[in-house]
């Protein structure tokens, strides 16, 4: 029997039906996502108060100049502009392997989940290479207290920057941007990673065929809406720390 | 079995109308390819975004009218991923209200916070703290 969400000659939210003809599940997998977003939009809105706040900042392109193997060339974004394309990547994986779902192609939905464990697994590992080398440049939580290793400093500022206030506060700037650098980026890589985690015994089950004897893959639907939100999340995280 | 108890206890019977489709049907190859006109679309929004990060400077762009640009298309693209990646535009309009009025609330706290920095940043000069 298949549910009809509204008739006319009744109240919609009288009960005995579904208003919004949603699943309990994935109603509130959508209001949870809606509160992470307010927890991630308050962590980049601070960071934004605290940049406005400074008369001096670092500069992501001095930042984020560095490539695996590449050395000492300045390469300016190019490695974040290949995790986010990994992550988009993963997101659109994610979204055939819903597909799939709908259409009960077991083989297609295991498949493209393969691919997206993949890609999570991949920008994991580049996040472990940027902060493996961010670390080895000095920077961390609480790097740059009251101007302990200042010698590393200048690296992450513009060359032309304004050497009175570079003095009275690029120590203090560079000490609240790794602050929230590692938090932030930290708090979406904990996403990230759950993310995998939950992938994987999504397809678990889909292997041991448990969706295809419930008649449906809804569940791929839910984890993908997780999926596309930690990836939603990086491309604001990826427009604040790294382009504004 | 009374009407109640039949959703209730299976969730399921709300899922399976209208989702179910043949993976070689026209209508589920026409999403698959409008899935990867998305993600292209997206990565070209992406490189654009880096190629106006790395030269914008350079052709002697406003820093201001960058950062308008990249918001934009931020805007733009986390709009794609939830209408078409996160299905959020086919379901019923009030389920997609109830996520994106709070939403609105953004608007406030960005203005509001971003206002505070900045006047801290202008009374610590005014008196000159730093």
């Amino acid at each position: 029997m298949s549910t009809v969400a509204v008739e006319s000659n009744k109240k919609i939210w009288g009960g005995g039906q579904s208003p919004f003809n949603l699943s309990y599940g994935k109603i509130m997998m959508w209001y949870f996502l809606m509160s992470d977003a307010f927890t991630f939009g308050a962590f980049l809105i601070s960071y934004g108060t605290t940049r406005f706040f400074s008369a001096i900042w670092p500069d992501a392109n001095s930042v984020f100049r560095s490539f695996p193997y590449c050395g000492e060339m300045n390469l300016p974004l190019m490695f974040v502009s290949l995790m986010t394309f990994i992550l988009i990547l993963s997101s659109v994986t994610m979204v055939l392997a819903v597909h799939a779902g709908h259409c009960r192609d077991k083989n297609g939905v295991i498949k493209w989940m393969v691919w997206t464990i993949i890609g999570g697994i991949a920008f994991l590992s580049c996040q472990a290479w940027e902060w493996t080398h961010l670390y080895a440049e000095g920077a961390w939580w609480g790097s740059f207290r009251n101007g302990a290793g200042a010698e590393a400093l200048p690296h992450f500022f513009k060359h032309d920057v304004d050497p009175t206030l570079f003095a009275s506060g690029g120590a203090d700037a560079a000490h609240k941007f790794f602050n929230f650098f590692f938090t932030i980026t930290g708090f979406h890589g904990a996403h990230v990673a759950s993310g995998v985690v939950i992938n994987i015994i999504i397809l678990l089950n889909t292997i041991n065929g448990t969706y295809e004897k419930r008649g449906h893959y809804e569940m791929v639907e839910k984890v993908g809406l997780y999926w596309h939100f930690v990836d939603l999340v990086w491309v604001f995280v990826f427009t604040c720390f790294y382009l504004l | 079995m009374s009407e109640f108890s039949h959703y209730e206890a299976d969730q399921s019977a709300l899922y399976s109308g209208g989702h179910q489709q043949d993976a070689s049907s026209a209508e589920s190859k026409g999403k698959v390819k409008k899935i990867w006109m998305v993600t292209g679309i997206l990565t070209i929004v992406t490189i654009v975004e880096v190629g106006l990060g790395l030269y914008g400077h350079s052709v002697g762009m406003p820093k201001s009218m960058i950062n308008t640009f990249f918001i934009l298309l931020t805007l733009f693209k986390a709009g794609y991923i939830v209408k078409v990646f996160m299905h959020l535009g086919d379901e019923f309009k009030n389920m997609i209200l109830t996520i994106l009025i709070p939403l609105t609330l953004f608007i406030w706290f960005i203005i509001a916070f971003l206002m505070d920095g900045s006047f801290w940043l202008w009374i610590n000069h005014y008196f000159g703290i730093r």
